[in-house]
């Protein structure tokens, strides 16, 4: 196997051999499903929603959810000091932050499909029968990518500030803070929310039901680019911050 | 201990400034192949910003510092060209030390033998599922050394391993590190007990505020004085 590979496969035994991490993973994969199920059992489906747009109402929730997993996962190597050890073994600095990001990426990846279809059963079984229609399945692959960028964010905060506590305030800042503070954004506004990633969902979901200013201008696929970019701009910075300081 | 040929360590007008402070001022020395060496010097004279320099833990500001003539960051198996032992708290409080040697080796390619060996060798076996968060000092430092010993390493970089070992595990600590080095093996090991470090070295470096004081093989170093204790102390003060 090749030293990413490897280094890969490193990253995942470290997930797996602790169990709150682990424990962390399935609480963001069942954050979704569950908050949706809530929704729906209390009346929040409506008579134009579909199975889908039902299963994506906790995604702001799962968004938060990935995105504190990930920062923890990044965070708790420094909590611990375990970072000297890893650096030791791969002091190749961008293949293991590589194979960071890789890691925790394909357990969002995984942990979010699983969410995004145990969501819509969920819906579906608790939906009135045959009153709302599946939607666009298509959008879920919308909420898996999103989920992906949130933990590849986590991830590079986590390595940016070095602390797990304050990564987690980040990346809930930066889930959170787009929409609520969406207002102080002026002309910014509809570029700023309509790429944060849980406007991005909701675009895909609902198609144009967004009011102007929270639609990216580019389109809901543009948005959905510019997230993943704005995701592997973060990652390039942290890259660039972990290859230059001290470990 | 299998021979293994060693790399030497070099480190050459190593220099690094941190907040202000001088914290290694063109600091120059060799750790040889087969060798026990010694690197002593006061809390805060930069020997462990030296070891982790070495390892490219520590970035340094100009100078440098090889292993077998290359950047450690440069060799395909880093674990299999130096293994260290850095800070006994470099374990996840929530992971056994089975998992936390399992990483190490996911992360070079080395097989499950590997942890085996390891466990095996630190005496640590019957302990493998503890989690490092209910270890005593003296176990995590074994845990480090396994740490350090799982890739078979040419080279073994020991930061204060005799910190928090019983007189037995100083003792089997001895035989360890005497048998690395009879094996061909590049041993570099940090510690404040001298009278340890007189049983085990075959070289010693001096090291204080940032500068070598002192490199030499233990018995030129010693000279005619009583001890390395004595010595030590000596060259120190007449700074």
């Amino acid at each position: 196997m090749s030293r990413f590979t490897d280094a890969v496969a490193a990253e995942l035994v470290k997930v797996r051999t602790v169990r709150g991490l682990v424990v962390g993973a399935v609480l963001a994969t069942l954050a979704l499903p569950l908050t949706s199920l809530l929704v729906v059992t209390s009346g929040g489906l409506g008579e134009q929603d579909t199975l889908t747009s039902g299963a994506a109402t906790g995604t702001v929730v799962g968004l938060l959810a990935f995105g504190a997993w990930g920062a923890s996962v990044a965070g708790s190597e420094y909590v611990h000091r375990t970072i000297t050890v890893s650096l030791a073994a791969v002091p190749h600095r961008p293949t293991l932050l590589l194979a960071k990001l890789a890691a925790a990426g394909a357990i969002a990846a995984v942990g979010g499909a699983a969410a995004a279809l145990l969501s819509v059963l969920l819906v579906h079984s608790a939906a009135p029968p045959h009153t709302h229609h599946l939607g666009n399945p298509w959008s879920l692959v919308g909420i898996v990518l999103a989920f992906v960028a949130v933990t590849v964010v986590g991830v590079a905060v986590g390595v940016l500030v070095r602390s797990s506590t304050a990564s987690i305030a980040v990346v809930a800042a930066a889930v959170l803070l787009p929409k609520a503070a969406a207002g102080l954004l002026g002309g910014l506004q509809p570029w700023v929310v309509g790429a944060s990633p849980g406007t991005v969902v909701t675009q895909l979901v609902h198609g144009g039901q967004l009011a102007d200013d929270q639609t990216f201008p580019g389109g809901t696929a543009l948005a959905l680019l510019s997230m993943l970019a704005v995701a592997t701009a973060v990652g390039s910075v942290s890259a660039l911050a972990f290859g230059r300081r001290d470990g | 201990m299998p021979e293994r040929s060693g790399s030497a360590i070099e480190v050459e007008n190593a220099s690094k400034v941190l907040d202000g402070v001088r914290v290694l001022d063109r600091v120059s020395f060799t750790a040889e192949p087969g060798r026990v060496t010694a690197f002593l010097g006061p809390n805060g004279a930069g020997k462990s910003t030296t070891l982790r320099a070495i390892l490219g833990i520590d970035h340094l500001d100009s100078g440098r510092a090889v292993i077998g003539g290359r950047p450690f960051r440069e060799h395909p198996q880093p674990l299999q060209v130096a293994g260290a032992l850095l800070s006994p708290d470099a374990a996840h409080p929530a992971r056994s030390t089975r998992g936390h040697l399992r990483i190490l080796a996911a992360s070079n390619g080395l097989s499950r033998t590997a942890v085996d060996r390891a466990l095996e060798l630190v005496g640590l076996r019957d302990l493998a599922d503890l989690p490092a968060g209910q270890m005593s000092l003296g176990m995590k430092q074994r845990l480090g050394l396994a740490t350090a010993l799982i890739g078979d390493p040419a080279v073994v970089i020991l930061d204060e391993p005799h910190n928090g070992l019983d007189t037995a595990a100083i003792r089997w600590l001895r035989g360890v590190l005497r048998s690395l080095a009879d094996a061909g093996r590049t041993v570099l090991v940090s510690s404040h007990l001298m009278a340890e470090v007189e049983l085990i070295a075959d070289d010693v470096v001096v090291i204080d505020e940032g500068r070598i004081i002192a490199a030499d093989t233990l018995e030129r170093f010693l000279g005619i004085s009583g001890s390395l204790e004595d010595r030590y102390l000596g060259e120190l003060s007449s700074r």
